[in-house]
């Protein structure tokens, strides 16, 4: 079943939590994992990803399927995750630069440390990255997204989102050439 | 498509793209189960929202229609004070028109009955007169 007939079962009222169920198995993990790269936390990404699906399950019945579901459904994961960011930015900052300083202080071994260095600097070169390049990066390398969905998804034309992608990328590298 | 990512990943470095990858990784790693507990605890979440009162919602009863009340209170505020300064001149031009009523243009017996009720007056008024005139001409005699 598509998820047009999913939407349209649950806007029914037949079998609303079926169909929310359905959908949320096939979109969790892909909005769960987008999140994740966005936040980094695990605790964070859970209850970002909770917000945005209780958002799905009250505002499904005005979805006019102008757009596909899943658009839809990640401009309200990027809305979510842009206050969520909002909010904690501060103290954001201050706890992951901490965990980085102090990972790289205990290194476990020597490969250990080359990999956690480089996982390090990507982790931080990613926070340094504004929200909006971070998450148009984020849909386009890991899930393929094309530039009109993503465009669509961040509220921006398709050319500023393959800007986004290209200045994400430059920033990225630049940050990880760094010594 | 493919290609498209093909040519736009030749940008990315072997570094970056190592990164990328083990960072992907590292975000995909989750507790077991995680995602059957999360679908559990947020079914079971909307339901406790679904059985929760609803607070009732406060309505504000012209909150829609605050341009019209704005309009309809100018419209008021207009038509009080036409109506108090046309009021106004109204009685400014009654009395104007009372100081240029032209004495020729009234008729003899208005007149003459205006004269004949105010006989004592002119009297008085006449012998007044001359009374202070044989005063001043006595006074001025002496």
């Amino acid at each position: 079943m598509t998820d047009q007939a999913l939407i349209i079962q649950f806007q029914n009222g037949e079998v609303k939590e079926d169909a929310f169920t359905q959908l949320l198995k096939r979109h969790r993990e892909t909005v769960f994992f987008q999140i994740k790269k966005m936040v980094l936390e695990h605790a964070d990404a859970d209850d970002i990803a909770q917000a945005v699906w209780i958002k799905v399950w009250n505002k499904l019945d005005g979805f006019k399927q102008e757009s596909a579901f899943s658009t839809w459904l990640f401009r309200v994961a990027y809305n979510e995750t842009l206050n969520f960011i909002a909010q904690k930015k501060r103290l954001k900052t201050h706890t992951t630069q901490n965990e980085l300083d102090h990972s790289l202080e205990h290194p476990s071994s020597q490969n250990a440390l080359k990999e956690t260095t480089i996982q390090i600097k990507l982790e931080r070169a990613i926070a340094e990255l504004p929200e909006k390049q971070r998450f148009v990066f984020m849909l386009r390398y890991y899930e393929a997204f094309d530039y009109e969905k993503i465009a669509s998804i961040t509220g921006t034309t398709v050319g500023g989102a393959k800007a986004n992608y290209h200045q994400a990328v430059k920033k990225m590298t630049e940050l990880l050439q760094q010594a | 498509m493919n290609d498209m990512n093909d040519m736009e990943n030749e940008s990315i470095s072997k570094a970056l793209e190592e990164a990328l990858k083990s960072f992907d990784s590292k975000t995909k790693q989750v507790p077991a189960g995680y995602f059957d507990q999360f679908e559990m605890d947020l079914i079971q979440q909307i339901k406790v929202e679904g059985q929760a009162p609803q607070k009732a919602r406060i309505v504000n009863l012209f909150l829609n229609q605050k341009k019209y009340l704005v309009a309809a209170s100018l419209l008021f505020a207009i038509a009080t004070g036409y109506l108090f300064f046309n009021k106004a001149e109204n009685t400014t031009t009654q009395i104007a028109k009372v100081e240029v009523i032209d004495i020729g243009s009234l008729p003899d017996e208005l007149i003459e009955a205006y004269v004949n009720n105010n006989e004592l007056v002119t009297e008085v008024e006449w012998n007044s007169a001359i009374e202070a005139a044989g005063t001043n001409l006595i006074s001025r005699n002496q």
